[in-house]
């Protein structure tokens, strides 16, 4: 593939890949942070790229990879004890607080239970449901066996409903 | 008892697919990617070989300047007078080396120097004797006397024997009529002025930093002073 057909045929995924992003960082400008990074990344490493492979797929796995190692590492960097010393105990990976402006409000129910979803979940549910990705290209996302991805979605929906018959129990 | 839940829910799939809103990447974050895969156009091969071609021969040139042999001017009364200025320069920042005036040193100074002095200027009202010695300048002995004027200048009168053949041509342009009587010429050297003159089988020279239009009048003066009341000969 020619350089200018990479850049053609990645450029159709653009839209997809800063919506996957957005519901990962919740912050617009994280999200175009990470969607550039990804695609400089693709770019950089595009003769790495199998031709006949499932381009979408590939660089929804270079993003979700961007995200998990650039933006835990920050993450993990952040919570760090009064007297300075890194608190182990903390989850790797937090949700970005609600009252932060920068964040992107969450106008319904299934919104906010999204967002209260683990990163595994939400993203197999990100890719299966709403990108509408094969079973085959969440798994190569994700770098794991299909049947783990079944597994997840599956878990991924019930945790999904429990947190919606929340919301509309109160 | 809860409700059985159902693992091929496609109802929430649905939702999800549905209600969730989309984003759309900004114009300017497709543009600036766009731009960003963009391949640049490859430098000039050239370009790069030439330029460190170009660093090294400038490291080199620096590296070996100092090494080159100074060019000496062309004109042998310019050269004299350039190893005057040197010395005149030297006396300025370090001082001469024989700071003490004593009558019985004039002996041995004429011993060292080649040169007597049966009569020599001392010094007056505007002018002061603060040193004389022998020197060695362009390969010959010769004598310099120091003196500084009421103003802080320096002034140093310099004898040496005159290489055979130089002399300062009668018609040479750089000759400055002074009190009708003698016609100097008037040099200029890094900075330094200078009068340069024959006499008999010597050359002499005053230097002084009195270059401008002022000052030369004033160091006319002084060529007058030292000119009329120093009288220097080949000791042997």
């Amino acid at each position: 593939m020619s350089d200018a057909d990479f850049r053609r045929q990645s450029l159709e995924h653009l839209d997809a890949l800063y919506n996957f992003a957005m519901y990962l960082t919740r912050k617009p400008a994280e999200a175009e942070d990470l969607v550039q990074e990804t695609y400089l990344r693709a770019y950089r490493f595009s003769h790495r790229f199998e031709q006949g492979t499932h381009l979408r797929a590939w660089l929804f796995q270079i993003l979700r990879n961007t995200f998990l190692t650039f933006y835990r590492l920050r993450e993990r960097e952040a919570p760090l004890a009064e007297d300075g010393v890194p608190d182990w105990d903390a989850p790797m990976f937090h949700e970005a607080p609600d009252d932060d402006p920068r964040v992107l409000e969450a106008h319904t129910d299934l919104e906010r239970a999204l967002r209260r979803l683990p990163e595994e979940f939400r993203t197999v549910l990100l890719l299966a449901e709403v990108e509408g990705l094969p079973l085959e290209e969440v798994a190569q996302v994700m770098a794991c066996p299909v049947g783990t991805v079944k597994s997840r979605i599956f878990r991924a929906k019930e945790r999904l409903r429990t947190l919606l018959r929340d919301y509309e129990g109160k | 008892m809860s409700e059985p839940l159902d693992p091929t829910d496609e109802t929430l799939g649905r939702r999800l697919a549905a209600e969730l809103p989309r984003h759309a990447a900004p114009a300017r974050l497709r543009a600036s990617i766009a731009e960003a895969m963009t391949p640049r156009p490859a430098r000039t091969w050239w370009l790069a070989p030439a330029l460190a071609a170009a660093a090294t021969a400038l490291v080199l040139v620096l590296f070996f300047v100092p090494l080159l042999p100074r060019i000496a001017p062309a004109d042998p009364v310019q050269r004299l007078a350039r190893a005057v200025v040197s010395e005149h320069t030297r006396a300025l920042l370090w001082g001469s080396r024989q700071p003490e005036i004593a009558p019985a040193g004039w002996e041995w100074l004429s011993q060292e120097s080649g040169i007597s002095l049966p009569k020599m200027f001392a010094g007056d009202d505007r002018l002061t004797l603060i040193a004389a010695e022998p020197v060695y300048l362009d390969q010959r002995r010769g004598v310099a006397l120091y003196y500084r004027d009421v103003d802080g200048h320096q002034v140093t009168y310099v004898v040496l024997p005159a290489p055979k053949g130089v002399r300062i041509a009668p018609n040479d342009s750089r000759r400055v009529r002074i009190a009708d009587r003698w016609r100097p010429a008037l040099l200029v050297d890094n900075g330094f002025s200078l009068w340069a003159w024959n006499q008999g089988e010597l050359i002499c020279f005053i230097v002084s930093d009195m270059v401008s239009a002022t000052d030369l009048e004033q160091f006319k003066d002084y060529f007058v002073r030292l000119r009329t009341a120093t009288e220097p000969r080949p000791a042997y």
